[in-house]
């Protein structure tokens, strides 16, 4: 069944380059929403049936750490699959999104094939 | 048969019992495609990053530059039959070497821009053997589209 994904960035040219490596790697998904915080995106997930989510951390009006937070404290939304896309390089931190419950991790600057990579990766552990 | 690549030049073939391979890779940039179902692949040797340094050479000599090179291994494989979604990319080269200026860092802008060439195509890297300060030699098998690497003295699959 084909998903439907969020990328949550406050950069526009950031969820462009996003959504086409996501295009470019025949990923099969139904729609394809953007946010540009972290506020946006719990809205978006809240109006639509979301399947992936792919977010920055920081970002004005509310940063990815507080929408992983009040996602994983909401029933509704907290098994969706989160993927970080962030600068943030400190180990001890990434592992503390991981053991929240954040499923994987891009490290920016990125290459397209780390994303296509990644995603691949959260999907087939989904599905598996 | 044994293909070879010169540089600045790119060759494609459809044959099983081939194999295409290019030498003295050093701070040039060997690109091998291969379209398994149509199991047709081609090898693009390039020197330069982008053709509008040189105009007139690039329509001369296309596989000179990242730029008019992928275009033209891509669009002859494709009047071969292959399919650009179905082509999987390998690359190998850029390195620094001893006699290259610093200063122009050949090695590093050809692999910028064979990043910006393959994007700009929707086409993704599959694998990659970038960097140092030595020369590579690039080669691949058509009968399974396989890829090795030879580099100081050892052979890798990549």
């Amino acid at each position: 069944m084909a998903m439907n994904i969020l990328i949550v960035d406050d950069s526009a040219v950031m969820r462009a380059v996003i959504k086409r490596t996501i295009g470019m790697a025949d990923i099969q998904y139904d729609k394809l929403y953007e946010a540009g915080s972290g506020k946006e995106a719990l809205k978006t997930m809240r109006d639509e049936e979301i399947n992936l989510v792919l977010a920055d951390i920081n970002m004005p009006e509310m940063t990815g750490l507080e929408m992983t937070e009040r996602m994983f404290a909401c029933p509704s939304v907290k098994d969706i699959p989160v993927i970080i896309v962030s600068t943030e390089a400190s180990t001890a931190r990434i592992q503390d999104l991981k053991s929240k419950g954040v499923k994987g991790y891009v490290h920016k600057p990125f290459t397209p094939e780390q994303i296509r990579d990644e995603v691949l990766k959260v999907i087939g552990a989904c599905n598996a | 048969m044994k293909i070879i690549v010169d540089i600045s030049d790119a060759k494609c073939t459809n044959k099983e019992q081939d194999q295409i391979i290019t030498y003295s890779l050093g701070s040039c940039i060997g690109v091998a495609v291969y379209d398994s179902s149509a199991k047709i692949g081609g090898m693009l040797h390039y020197q330069l990053p982008d053709s509008r340094a040189d105009v007139e050479k690039s329509k001369k000599n296309p596989t000179m530059y990242a730029d008019t090179g992928m275009a033209y291994l891509v669009k002859k494989m494709i009047a071969m039959g292959a399919e650009k979604k179905r082509m999987k990319v390998k690359i190998a080269g850029g390195a620094q070497m001893m006699n290259d200026a610093k200063v122009f860092q050949i090695g590093k802008r050809n692999y910028a821009a064979i990043r910006q060439v393959l994007w700009k195509n929707g086409m993704f890297i599959d694998a990659e053997s970038i960097g140092g300060a030595f020369a590579r030699t690039l080669s691949m098998n058509m009968a399974d589209g396989r890829v090795c690497v030879k580099a100081q003295g050892s052979v890798t699959d990549l």
